[in-house]
């Protein structure tokens, strides 16, 4: 009886999974392939009803985000070189400061065990507890005391601080999975536990250095509340210079959509790069190794 | 500061030498230097503003009418605040909003990430572009969701209405604004709990499953009695982180609603905002923030305490 | 290890060499204000300024509410990340009262060119005149707007409409000159099957949506928003005329899309422009892009007029509607004063108006006085006929929680959990508290009239003036 019954409901159950699955995948997909395909339509063209789905190629978006053709020259193209040098000085060096202390803060907390050590944890989480809004206006009485307002310096702390306390959880849960042995080998040789961090440890969770960098690339290439209030002209990032983007006509739907296509080009490049290591002991070491 | 290193613990019962004392200096000198720059940068940039929060709470001033003076409140900002219904119902609307999408988020996302933590062929890009929507940036997640819900010309009541239903006025009633908020804060984070959760599935040694198997366990046993409980840790944290987040959610309400209809989809977070930068109540403000930020400790506490029993047994 | 450090190397170096691109040695006029097609030609004639070591820099902020935030929060820490700012008109009172706008009567008084005179009376009080009456001002007419009116003209023209229309309504089918006949009119043309609306308007609770155009029906219907003399807002928020008026700005949404309760401009533009609405109320400022068939599918059939008024409950007909456009304020933490004033003065002459009007509406007198200017399209002389009939909300520092607590509370209302009246009284209440809480006294009088206009700053006329 089981023998019969039992390929006929694993093949219904196969197929219901599969159902399932696909749409999830349109879901998750299909907003942003409307993403893609609007970000190329004229005005006329997205508000149509129904949807068109042949329609004039309309790049203009992709002209006033890069602030060529048509868009040269407008109050909206100024300064978008400007923000796209921001957003990656800002976004990269923030990235790397905060998965270096990170890195260091993780190992400390994955290696020994010291009082107050929770606490610590804790508090590094707290940071994501914060809401940005609650701050800001201290943030900009502080920045500005500091000289600190509308400069890159002052956001790439933004970024540090927003992005370290996961950083410290995550690399702790990576170095939670190399084994202890590790530097008890490297000890009984006659090495330092400095030399056995950087030269041996380290390099065994590059994987997990590169996933943390995706994570913090990701909230840090995006940030948008500090940026908007923090920055008038000099550091405005992207996210914010593209956010003003109405003109003649109301909001300027096309170059917002492909601001968004631009924007999202170099995380999903970065992302493809180590696809690899994000599914490797992406674990915070709760289970041990993997 | 009591140090114990733990690569040392082999021989911790042995006897304490003078070798093991100069480790335990250099171990503590490791904490001090790991330590100190991440905990000098979160004090700078936590510790001092969350003191000045409380600091303010007790004021009542505008920010941007200084000259109008700093007057001592006591605990009226917050006395004013508890007893205001409009807040009780921001912190309903939050509690709801937080339930729907985290519940949504962490069964869709433990669901795809079981089946993509299987190997088959193109998984990684699979993967990789399944990522994308917490890849975008937030601020067009906003115009996009927007534009895809409007009433008249969005796509999804296209879809809606190519399949026979009535058309919904997604951003004009609340229900529907909730639905659609959440559907939106959803489909933006659920990758992060897809890749948490595939990667927690991955670590979990094959031969558990195979000495399942030789005992005739079920699919659902396997997943339920073995996957669940032992990846259970780490999906705790993306609970956790997800939580945290979505209790924070206020500009997509901004993009979505602008708080409407009435102020019925306002969020806690969205009434800071509101408060501190559109009224310049400062004060009020700060205490409103204070309260949240209270809320939120509170909770991830419990969760975290939670967490640490967990990691105690497996 | 490797990859970090080679990463953090190659980073360092790149900032290196970015964070030294950014060296000026000219003095640049940093501006705030939305983004658009007035920002745009604001950069553009800046160009031609004869001193070219000044560069006019633009920060510029989405429509909505970062715009106010961020010109508030520089305010706050008194900064000069800017120079100048285009601030909605209301905002006078919140930035000149918090003492962090330039009084430019003392500009006025040092310069050859600037003067109140260059700009209509009206005009110059409405944007930057603060207190009220007070003859000080704090920001200039830069960009002038008033609400009004588009419609299809291809439709009102067309012969078997007109018909149509007559044997249901027994009168014409003319363009509406009361909210009473613009209700019938857009009654006739809603049509949902044919994709067809008969009015489309602003109910949006973000910003100023749902206030600025219930506004204009509330005074026009001969509400107010409160006494400026007694501050007395319960009694005049939701006196008979103002829920008259809120009421019928509620009830036009039986012929608008439905849904349409959380739009904004863009979604009343874009529904207009894809041929869904016969009449819609909307911003002049959109006028010139509404009329370039480029964008507007039915821009030969559209023509552009100026909004309805009402005959109210005491028989008295008024026409009022919001101001919009934004004056100019001068931050007093700039440290370019000396050139920004010789920049304003080479800006506001007739020339630099005259181009900057063929795309926006100047507040400069002289152009908006002159044949060419009013001749230039369909839409420019009646805007000049458009602003004797503006109104305003509070000139109050309050004015951004006023203006929130009056958004949510129109906003219930049209979505129904309140009726207008509750609506309005809960606004009325909330107001008084915010007022006494901002430490006015409120001074209480016996009773409070029926029809507020004809209290304060009375309008009404016994017949229906017609404009369009």
């Amino acid at each position: 009886m089981a023998a019969v019954t039992q390929p006929r409901s694993a093949y219904l159950t196969r197929w219901f999974i599969l159902a399932l699955l696909a749409a999830y995948t349109f879901y998750n997909l299909g907003p942003i392939l409307w993403l893609l395909v609007s970000s190329f339509k004229g005005r006329a063209d997205l508000f149509a009803m129904p949807p068109v789905w042949i329609f004039d190629i309309d790049t203009s978006g992709y002209e006033s985000v890069f602030g060529v053709g048509a868009a040269a020259g407008t109050a909206s193209a100024y300064g978008v070189v400007d923000a796209l040098i921001n957003s990656v000085v800002v976004s990269s060096i923030g990235t790397v400061m905060a998965v270096f202390l990170g890195t260091l803060a993780g190992y400390v907390c994955s290696r020994y065990d010291f009082r107050g050590k929770g606490d610590f944890l804790f508090f590094v989480l707290s940071t994501r507890m914060l809401p940005p809004v609650a701050v800001l206006v201290f943030y900009h009485l502080m920045f500005a005391r500091l000289g600190l307002a509308d400069t890159r310096t002052g956001l790439v702390l933004v970024a540090i601080f927003a992005n370290v306390g996961l950083a410290t959880w995550i690399m702790k849960g990576f170095f939670d999975g190399v084994p202890k042995e590790v530097e008890q080998i490297a000890q009984v040789n006659g090495y330092s536990r400095m030399y056995a961090f950087i030269r041996l440890v380290v390099p065994m969770v590059r994987g997990g250095i590169a996933a943390t960098a995706g994570f913090c690339f990701i909230f840090a290439w995006n940030e948008f509340a500090f940026a908007s209030i923090l920055t008038t002209t000099k550091a405005k990032t992207l996210p914010v210079k593209i956010s003003a983007a109405s003109g003649a006509t109301g909001i300027e739907w096309t170059q917002i959509m492909s601001a968004g296509v631009v924007l999202i080009i170099p995380v999903l490049i970065f992302f493809y790069l180590i696809r690899k290591h994000l599914l490797m002991g992406m674990t915070f070491g709760v289970l041990g190794r993997s | 500061m009591t140090v114990t290193d733990q690569s040392q613990q082999p021989t911790a019962t042995k006897r304490r030498s003078a070798a093991t004392d100069k480790k335990k200096s250099s171990g503590r000198m490791m904490i001090l230097g790991f330590l100190s720059p991440t905990l000098l940068i979160l004090i700078f940039m936590v510790a001092y503003p969350i003191i000045s929060l409380i600091d303010y709470s007790f004021y009542n001033f505008s920010a941007l009418n200084p000259h109008e003076g700093y007057k001592w409140a006591g605990l009226d900002n917050y006395t004013y605040l508890l007893s205001d219904k409009a807040l009780w119902q921001r912190f309903i609307f939050t509690g709801k909003f937080v339930f729907v999408c985290v519940s949504l988020q962490m069964i869709i996302g433990i669901f795809v990430g079981y089946q993509l933590q299987k190997k088959f062929k193109g998984r990684d890009v699979i993967f990789t572009l399944l990522m994308m929507p917490m890849m975008l940036s937030p601020v067009v997640v906003g115009f996009l969701w927007r534009y895809m819900l409007n009433s008249e010309w969005g796509v999804v009541n296209y879809l809606i209405s190519s399949v026979g239903l009535d058309k919904v006025s997604w951003l004009s009633q609340t229900t529907p604004a909730l639905f659609a908020a959440a559907a939106a804060d959803t489909w933006m984070w659920t990758p992060f709990i897809i890749l948490l959760a595939t990667a927690a599935f991955r670590g979990i040694p094959d031969t558990i499953y195979e000495a399942a198997e030789v005992d005739g366990a079920s699919a659902a046993y396997k997943f339920f009695r073995l996957t669940l409980p032992m990846s259970a840790p780490v999906l705790f944290i993306a609970l956790i982180l997800r939580l945290i987040d979505s209790f924070k959610q206020y500009d997509l309400f901004f993009a979505l609603t602008g708080g409407g209809p009435g102020s019925s989809t306002e969020t806690v977070s969205f009434a800071v905002a509101k408060t501190a930068f559109n009224y310049f109540y400062t004060g009020e403000a700060s205490a409103l923030a204070v309260i949240l930020l209270f809320i939120i400790i509170g909770l991830s506490m419990i969760l975290v305490r939670h967490l640490n029993k967990m990691g105690d047994k497996y | 290890m490797k990859i970090s450090t080679r990463l953090l190397s190659t980073t360092s170096a790149l900032a290196m060499v970015l964070l030294g691109t950014s060296a000026q040695a000219e003095t640049e006029l940093t501006f705030v204000w939305h983004a658009g097609t007035c920002a745009d030609a604001l950069v553009d004639i800046a160009k031609d300024y004869p001193d070219k070591s000044v560069k006019i820099v633009p920060a510029l902020v989405p429509y909505g509410p970062e715009w106010h935030n961020k010109i508030a929060s520089e305010f706050a820490i008194q900064g000069d990340g800017f120079d100048f700012a285009m601030w909605d008109s209301q905002s006078t009172a919140e930035f000149a009262g918090g003492g962090h706008a330039v009084k430019l009567n003392d500009i006025f008084a040092s310069s050859d060119v600037l003067s109140a005179d260059l700009f209509p009376a009206a005009s110059i009080s409405q944007y930057g005149e603060y207190p009220d009456n007070s003859g000080d001002f704090y920001g200039l007419p830069m960009n002038q707007d008033a609400y009004g009116m588009m419609y299809r003209s291809d439709l009102f023209e067309d012969p078997a409409e007109m018909a149509a229309f007559k044997e249901k309504y027994g009168r014409e089918l003319t363009v509406p000159q009361t909210y009473q006949e613009a209700a019938e009119v857009a009654e006739f043309f809603t049509r949902p099957d044919e994709g067809l609306y008969g009015w489309g308007q602003m109910g949006g609770r973000e910003y100023d949506f749902a206030t600025t155009a219930s506004n204009s029906f509330l005074w026009s219907f001969g509400g107010e928003l409160y006494n400026p003399e007694t501050y007395e807002v319960q009694g005049y928020l939701n006196s008979p005329a103002s829920i008259d008026g809120v009421q019928a700005y509620v009830d036009m949404f039986k012929f608008a899309p439905p849904g349409s309760g959380s739009w904004g401009f863009d979604e009343v533009n874009a529904a207009f422009q894809q041929g869904q609405l016969a009449m819609a109320m909307q911003w002049f400022y959109f006028n010139g892009s509404n009329a370039d068939p480029s964008v507007n599918k039915f821009a030969d059939g559209t023509s552009f007029g100026i909004l309805p008024g009402a005959v109210g409950r005491d028989g008295l007909f008024r026409r009022q509607f919001s101001v919009g456009g934004q004056g100019m304020g001068i931050n007093k933490y700039s440290k370019k004063l000396p050139e920004l004033t010789k920049f304003m003065e080479w800006y506001f002459q007739p020339e630099q108006q005259k181009r900057y009007a063929a795309v926006c509406q100047t507040g400069l007198k002289s152009v908006l006085e002159s044949d060419d200017w009013q001749s230039l399209n369909s839409y420019n002389a009646q805007f000049s006929t458009a602003l004797q009939y503006l109104n305003d909300y509070w000139h109050l520092p309050q004015y951004p929680v006023l203006l929130d607590q009056l958004q949510e509370e129109i906003s219930n209302a049209i979505t129904g959990t309140k009726t207008v009246e509750e609506a309005l009284t809960d606004a009325a209440k909330r107001h008084e508290r915010t007022l006494e809480r901002a430490g006015y006294e409120i001074t209480r009088s016996d009773s409070t009239p029926e029809v507020p206009d004809q209290e304060i700053t009375p309008v009404g006329t016994k017949e229906i003036i017609k404009v369009n």
